[in-house]
């Protein structure tokens, strides 16, 4: 009950939050927080929960972005049915690239997810006459009640919503304790009965899915793409988030994506660092916290709460009573 | 457990984004200089940004806008458009900016001069595509540097009329810039009733240019025209003219004759029969320059160390695009945008130090086509060129 | 057609290097890490550092570029491996190298700058030469020394066969009293020197580029598991084959397809033969 209401009290704080920000600028950094949480939902099943490595998802990113672009502007298509068909084609695409990838080992996936994002990229300037080449493409936005700057985050926020809630489902059900099976133990997962390809390439779909619905509200809210706007770098921002927010958990991610997005816009010297930053991060991350900083938030919390953690059970001998008994020798 | 840690997440985003606006004073005149001081175009970008500066130098010192003085707010936009965008974002609505200048790079241009024009806040346009004003969808939006029309156009007559060549070969880059410019050129030589040998896009990071070089070549041009802003790319193209022993002339953008291509040059020889589209301001005419560009250099020059060792006409476009906001306000008399606006759209022949302006309401670009010259490439000297000859 | 060949083999060369470093890498610790690309540039950006601003002749700069190269390799090992091999998950060496790549491709893109700049020439020649140039032949040659060199390394020194034996068995090679600790910092070592070499001979080629890391990490890992992971030979023939390939492709089609040509040949390769055409089918006991 108590969870209820808080959820509800933050989900109504959010929903207000072009009243009580200070000024638009801030509203447009909440609505690009909300689009890279619509991605990063989705790939935090792949990455966080099932343990596949993809570096390159901004590849579908791109592909999501181009194809509302290009059906909402070139061919003038309503805008909320070509933001469905984003969705379906980062979907399709992702299904494309899971069939090959998802069966070889971690190293190999990841290459070939950063492959994958950098066809996407040299593919873009080259079909130039479908997407603009280097020029890039004006993005239409979308209609009434989303057309203001809050209306749009109204939007993104409910898409937002919508993926949070299915990703905890998925999570927090058998499928998510599949998925962290499938990550920490193939071999005995796959001996309890789990078919790996199929749960991976699930959940690679759906991600891909989620990347295509977060790159047409991603063109919308730039209003112009250009196939720069798509490089490497944003694929690493993503995969980083997660891992620094902690695998294995929806909450983790999602600091990870508010202060990551939000740290260089505070902090004028870290956006020159930029890359670097967020390679520094990761490295101390992954020697110091590997679960994550979202996992330190956790002991913090459950520390305040003064809840004792579940302390396992360390059988130890109990050597006095022991000695008595062989003492005693055997029971008559 | 969990809702406090709920509470502790919102705290941090409220936290974070409160962080990001600040309080204003209202008695400056804020102008928004967006740039790209690092990453690509990095160096157009610094020597704009010595324009800007110590045209903000004057400016106050004189007195100011309208009495109050200047407060100049840069922002670094490192060649990324997503960063531009909120950073232009940012100016505007975080800081209360009242005029924008830049982005220098026209990629990042195309993205935030539509979103400055919904903000409604006058922007000084300095990137050359031409896509980016427009009197009827940016209203505000009014260029100081030329156009990349004029650019192509003042390149295209120099080989046409004056080399008289016939068989051209265009070599552009896959940036925004470069992919543009590679399509403006061919529809303009079209015109001229010439339709190119050989055409292609290279990456601007592409190290070798001998497959491209070798098929122009095959084709049979008779001259190179590159449209690229990319010096890298420019030096390297150079580079393989010279090491084929091809004596094709290059006429093309002013990236051909930036001085950063001198240390890139296999021979200083290889900078030889190469034009490039230059400014009037920044030619010489018998060993002189023109009376205001000769005082602009001098009242800068102490300030840039002694010696000007770059292109001068980035500094004087910077230095003209802050001036330009002084006269637009003073004409205006006022810091209204509308005001601002019909005061810029009945400006004919403003004198400034890279060009004399004229803009009306339906032409954004000030920049005028008799202000546009051919300068041979290896004749730097001080940050202008000697013309080519004709 | 002969400039198309012999610049489709110099850059295959590199790629075959990339691929050896892989290689070694990956026998004393089962670890392919991202940052072997980045040596090579390392070496490339140094050479280029070494002689064009510090003025040193070009001997001084060859050592010192391999030295920087050696110098990356052991950072490898100690920040991004050995602490983390130590743990049991399994992917966590990728995160920590692709971190230490990243930092490492940022750093030297703020203080090279991002534009690739000039290396000079190794040795005195005109610039007329062609498919002659020293461009071309330095990789090819350094290629040939390094694959010879290691075979060699493997076949008749002491150090060779304790590579091998723990890529075989590291806790055999342990039981038999092999610091497995130390002759992987020994690999990662000769993998440094090796990239560095790679990198300065090949800096004619593809300039003194920050951005050279991440392209080469990918090609050479596209030229390592096309080749198969183990194999010397592998190494060879993947990375002449895409070098080949994408020089021939650039010839035909022009330069917008390359990485879609790359990956191409890769996906065809692990689809029907997973291992790489001279990989070892891996039999993992569960």
């Amino acid at each position: 009950m108590r969870r209820l209401a808080a959820g509800l009290a933050i989900a109504v704080a959010l929903a207000a939050l072009p009243s009580w920000a200070t000024n638009q600028y801030q509203v447009h950094l909440a609505t690009l927080i909300g689009v890279y949480w619509v991605l990063i939902a989705g790939l935090n099943l792949v990455v966080g929960y099932s343990g596949q490595l993809s570096i390159g998802h901004v590849g579908l990113l791109a592909i999501g972005a181009y194809v509302y672009a290009v059906l909402a502007g070139t061919w003038d298509w309503p805008p909320l049915l070509a933001l469905a068909a984003s969705g379906a084609a980062g979907g399709l695409c992702g299904l494309l690239l899971g069939l090959p990838s998802l069966r070889l080992p971690g190293f190999y996936f990841a290459m070939a997810t950063l492959a994958f994002s950098l066809i996407v990229a040299e593919l873009s300037l080259a079909m130039g006459s479908v997407t603009g080449g280097g020029t890039g493409l004006a993005v239409p936005g979308f209609p009434a009640p989303f057309d203001t700057p809050g209306g749009l985050y109204w939007l993104v926020l409910g898409i937002a919503g919508i993926v949070t809630l299915l990703t905890w489902n998925v999570a927090s059900r058998m499928w998510g304790l599949a998925l962290i099976a499938i990550r920490d133990s193939p071999v005995a997962a796959s001996a309890a009965g789990i078919s790996i390809f199929r749960a991976k390439l699930t959940v690679f779909v759906f991600s891909g899915v989620t990347a295509g619905l977060a790159g047409a509200l991603f063109a919308a809210l730039q209003s112009y793409i250009t196939p720069d706007t798509f490089a490497f770098d944003i694929g690493l921002f993503f995969f980083v988030c997660i891992i620094i927010g902690g695998r294995g958990s929806i909450l983790g991610p999602f600091l990870g994506t508010v202060v990551l997005t939000a740290l260089p816009e505070v902090v004028a010297p870290l956006a020159k660092l930029g890359n670097f930053f967020y390679g520094a991060l990761l490295l101390v991350v992954v020697l110091v916290i590997p679960e994550g900083i979202g996992h330190l938030v956790e002991i913090a919390a459950a520390r305040i709460a003064r809840r004792r953690r579940h302390e396992s059970h360390v059988v130890q001998p109990d050597l006095p009573r022991l000695a008595a008994a062989l003492a005693r020798g055997p029971a008559a | 457990m969990r809702h406090l840690v709920q509470a502790i997440a919102l705290a941090c985003c409220s936290v974070l984004a409160t962080a990001g606006s600040s309080a204003m004073a209202q008695e400056t005149v804020r102008i928004g200089w967006l740039s790209s001081l690092t990453g690509p175009l990095s160096s157009a970008a610094i020597a704009e940004n010595q324009g800007v500066v110590f045209a903000v130098d004057e400016i106050n010192k004189a007195g100011g806008i309208l009495g109050r003085k200047v407060e100049l707010l840069t922002r670094d936009t490192a060649g990324d458009p997503v960063k531009a965008v909120n950073l232009a974002q940012q100016l505007v609505f975080a800081d209360k900016a009242q005029f924008i200048i830049g982005p220098v790079n026209s990629g990042e241009a195309l993205a935030t001069v539509p979103s400055l024009a919904r903000a409604g806040i006058p922007n000084i346009i300095i990137g050359s595509l031409d896509e980016l004003t427009n009197p009827a969808k940016y209203p505000l939006a009014f260029r100081t540097i030329n156009t990349n029309t004029q650019w192509i156009a003042a390149a295209n007559a120099y080989a046409i009329d004056v080399l008289k060549r016939r068989k051209v070969a265009i070599i552009g880059d896959t940036s925004g810039y470069g992919t543009a410019s590679a399509k403006a050129a061919a529809a303009l030589l079209a015109k001229a009733g010439i339709t190119p040998v050989y055409s292609v896009l290279v990456d601007p990071n592409k190290t070798d240019l001998t497959d491209e070089m070798t098929k122009a070549r095959a084709a049979g041009a008779d001259v190179v025209m590159p449209w690229s802003a990319a010096t890298g790319l420019c030096a390297r193209l150079l580079n393989t003219r010279g090491d084929m022993g091809w004596d094709v002339p290059i006429v093309g953008h002013p990236s051909v004759m930036a001085l950063p291509l001198k240390a890139l040059l296999n021979k200083p020889s290889y900078w030889g029969n190469t034009f490039a589209a230059g400014y009037v301001s920044t030619t010489y005419r018998d060993g002189k320059l023109p009376e205001r560009t000769q005082a602009l250099m001098d009242a800068v020059k102490p300030a840039l160390g002694g010696e000007i060792g770059f292109t001068f006409w980035w500094v004087a476009l910077g230095y003209d695009s802050m001036k330009l906001v002084v006269y637009a306000a003073t004409k205006a008399d006022s810091l209204d945008p509308q005001k601002i606006k019909d005061a810029l759209e009945h400006t004919s022949d403003y004198a400034g130090v890279y060009g004399t302006y004229s803009w009306s309401p339906t032409e954004h670009n000030g920049f005028p086509d008799s202000g546009m010259a051919m300068d041979s490439a290896d004749t730097f000297n001080e940050g202008s060129y000697q013309a080519a000859p004709r | 057609m002969l400039s198309v060949i012999v610049s489709g083999l110099a850059v295959g060369a590199v790629y075959v290097i990339t691929a050896l470093i892989y290689n070694l890498m990956y026998s004393t610790s089962k670890v392919l890490s991202v940052t072997t690309g980045h040596i090579c540039m390392l070496g490339g950006v140094f050479g280029a550092w070494f002689t064009t601003v510090l003025g040193w002749p070009v001997l001084p700069a060859l050592l010192g570029a391999v030295a920087i190269g050696t110098l990356f390799g052991v950072v490898t090992e100690l920040v991004a491996v050995r602490r983390v091999l130590a743990r049991s998950d399994e992917h966590l060496w990728l995160l920590s190298t692709l971190a230490l790549a990243t930092m490492t491709q940022q750093a030297v893109g703020l203080w090279w700058g991002t534009e690739p700049r000039r290396f000079p020439r190794v040795i005195p020649q005109d610039f007329s030469h062609g498919a002659a140039d020293q461009k071309f032949w330095l990789p090819i040659g350094v290629m040939v020394v390094a694959a010879l060199g290691l075979e060699l390394f493997y076949r008749r020194t002491m150090w060779g066969k304790l590579f091998q034996a723990t890529s075989e068995d590291a806790f055999a090679a342990r039981a038999r009293g092999i610091s497995t600790d130390r002759v992987r910092m020994m690999s990662y070592a000769i993998s440094g020197a090796l990239g560095g070499l790679g990198g300065f001979a090949a800096g004619q080629l593809t300039f003194a580029y920050f951005a050279l890391g991440l392209t080469l990490t990918l090609n050479g890992f596209i030229a390592i598991a096309v080749g198969g992971l183990g194999s010397s030979v592998g190494a060879l023939v993947g990375g002449l084959a895409l070098g080949l390939l994408s020089a021939f492709a650039t010839y035909l089609f022009g330069g917008e397809f390359q990485q879609t040509i790359a990956v191409g040949l890769l996906m065809l390769v692990l689809l029907i033969r997973p291992e790489g055409l001279f990989g070892a089918r891996g039999v993992r006991a569960v």
